[in-house]
């Protein structure tokens, strides 16, 4: 920049001339073209009528509780906020996902159930032990037989099994 | 932070801690050494120590408050934001990595906040409300020390809702920069930090913002 600024060049840097953010150097030459250029008098003085209206904005003073009211609404986030620990099961138990585990759950029961009930594996036939006097049946995979042993449907095909053959 | 501020319970470890940094008169927070820094204070809250988050409060809840009353142009509104911003500060104290100074972190989450609060709301349109009586308190007080007259202090309201007018309707990075500048006083460095752009581009926004203010101004006295 030299001795000799263009008015166009000085008025590009009015702004930050203004706000002090010129090297030294073009501060002063800048200074130096506004003593003797009216043009670039008057550009400046409209920014300092800005600067200058901005002075009547108002500035607020923070309650004196204001403090007492951070430490309440800090608290009041850690109520809402579940356990950091717990955070992302809860994330991975959303209402959604909850309701489609529970379904492929039943559906995936229900499958296995049957197939293993069906092929004859895990048929489990009433043991005596020595300890205990009384049949004790496992019934946990023919729960999904057609008729449950111990249900009610199965005491009426006993029931009425015994009075056909006693008929006869 | 994985707690809750129980207070007093952590004031003593940051007495114990900067006990040199006390006047002799006594446990007061305005005795404590100025020249103990943000940061300072900053790493004793990552530890959950309640008494130096207190000093960083009462430190910058001044220019936060102002800053965003300013941006947003609600008092009530700028309350509740700027007590969020040390809600932010709290709760992201462990994370906080002294790269910048505290006071550019801090406006950075006040920036954000207000960003954020300005596009919930729909960019409605807000405006300041120095007649009502939350305002009127200090809304005009702060111009003139003298107790003006019934007719200045219409005058000076008038005035004041223009420029607030002016200042509202220019555009929000235009707005922040101008008042970061203006109020705050920081440099075109610390203010493209602030919002996350060049500096050339602050420069920018702030050569734009003025011409637009002017305009602004003009055309409401015609």
């Amino acid at each position: 920049m030299g001795d000799r600024m263009k008015c166009q060049d000085v008025q590009k840097k009015l702004s930050p001339f203004q706000d002090g953010e010129l090297k030294p150097k073009d501060q002063d030459q800048v200074a130096k073209h506004l003593q003797g250029c009216q043009a670039c008098q008057e550009e400046f003085a409209k920014l300092e009528r800005v600067w200058q209206a901005l002075e009547g904005l108002p500035e607020i003073h923070p309650d004196p509780d204001f403090y007492g009211q951070v430490i309440k609404k800090i608290n009041e986030s850690y109520e809402r906020r579940p356990l950091p620990g717990l955070k992302g099961v809860f994330h991975l138990f959303s209402p959604l996902t909850v309701c489609t585990l529970l379904i492929a759950g039943v559906l995936i029961g229900t499958f296995l159930g049957n197939f293993l009930a069906g092929s004859g594996l895990f048929q489990f036939r009433p043991t005596l032990t020595e300890n205990s006097p009384k049949a004790v049946e496992v019934v946990s995979f023919r729960a999904f037989d057609p008729v449950p042993p111990g249900t009610l449907g199965d005491g009426y095909i006993r029931m009425v099994s015994n009075t056909e053959i006693q008929h006869k | 932070m994985n707690f809750p501020i129980r207070r007093g319970y952590y004031k003593m470890a940051f007495l114990r801690a900067n006990t040199s940094c006390l006047s002799a008169f006594g446990d007061s927070l305005e005795m404590i050494d100025p020249l103990v820094k943000d940061e300072e204070m900053m790493a004793a809250t990552a530890q959950g120590d309640e008494y130096a988050f207190e000093i960083l409060v009462r430190r910058h809840q001044a220019s936060v408050l102002n800053l965003v009353y300013r941006f947003i142009g609600n008092r009530s509104q700028a309350k509740d934001l700027a007590q969020e911003v040390f809600t932010r500060v709290w709760q992201a104290a462990k994370s906080y990595e002294p790269k910048a100074k505290f006071s550019t972190w801090i406006y950075r989450i006040t920036v954000n906040l207000c960003l954020n609060e300005l596009k919930s709301a729909g960019r409605k349109k807000l405006t300041f409300h120095f007649s009502n009586v939350e305002g009127a308190e200090t809304g005009v007080e702060a111009l003139s020390d003298e107790s003006p007259s019934a007719e200045e202090r219409l005058l000076a309201e008038e005035r004041s809702r223009q420029i607030s007018d002016a200042l509202q309707s220019l555009p929000e990075n235009q707005r922040m920069a101008l008042i970061l500048k203006k109020y705050d006083d920081l440099s075109y460095q610390e203010i493209a930090q602030i919002l996350g752009c060049s500096v050339s581009a602050v420069e920018s926004l702030l050569v734009r913002a003025k011409k637009n203010l002017y305009e602004k101004l003009i055309s409401r006295e015609k």
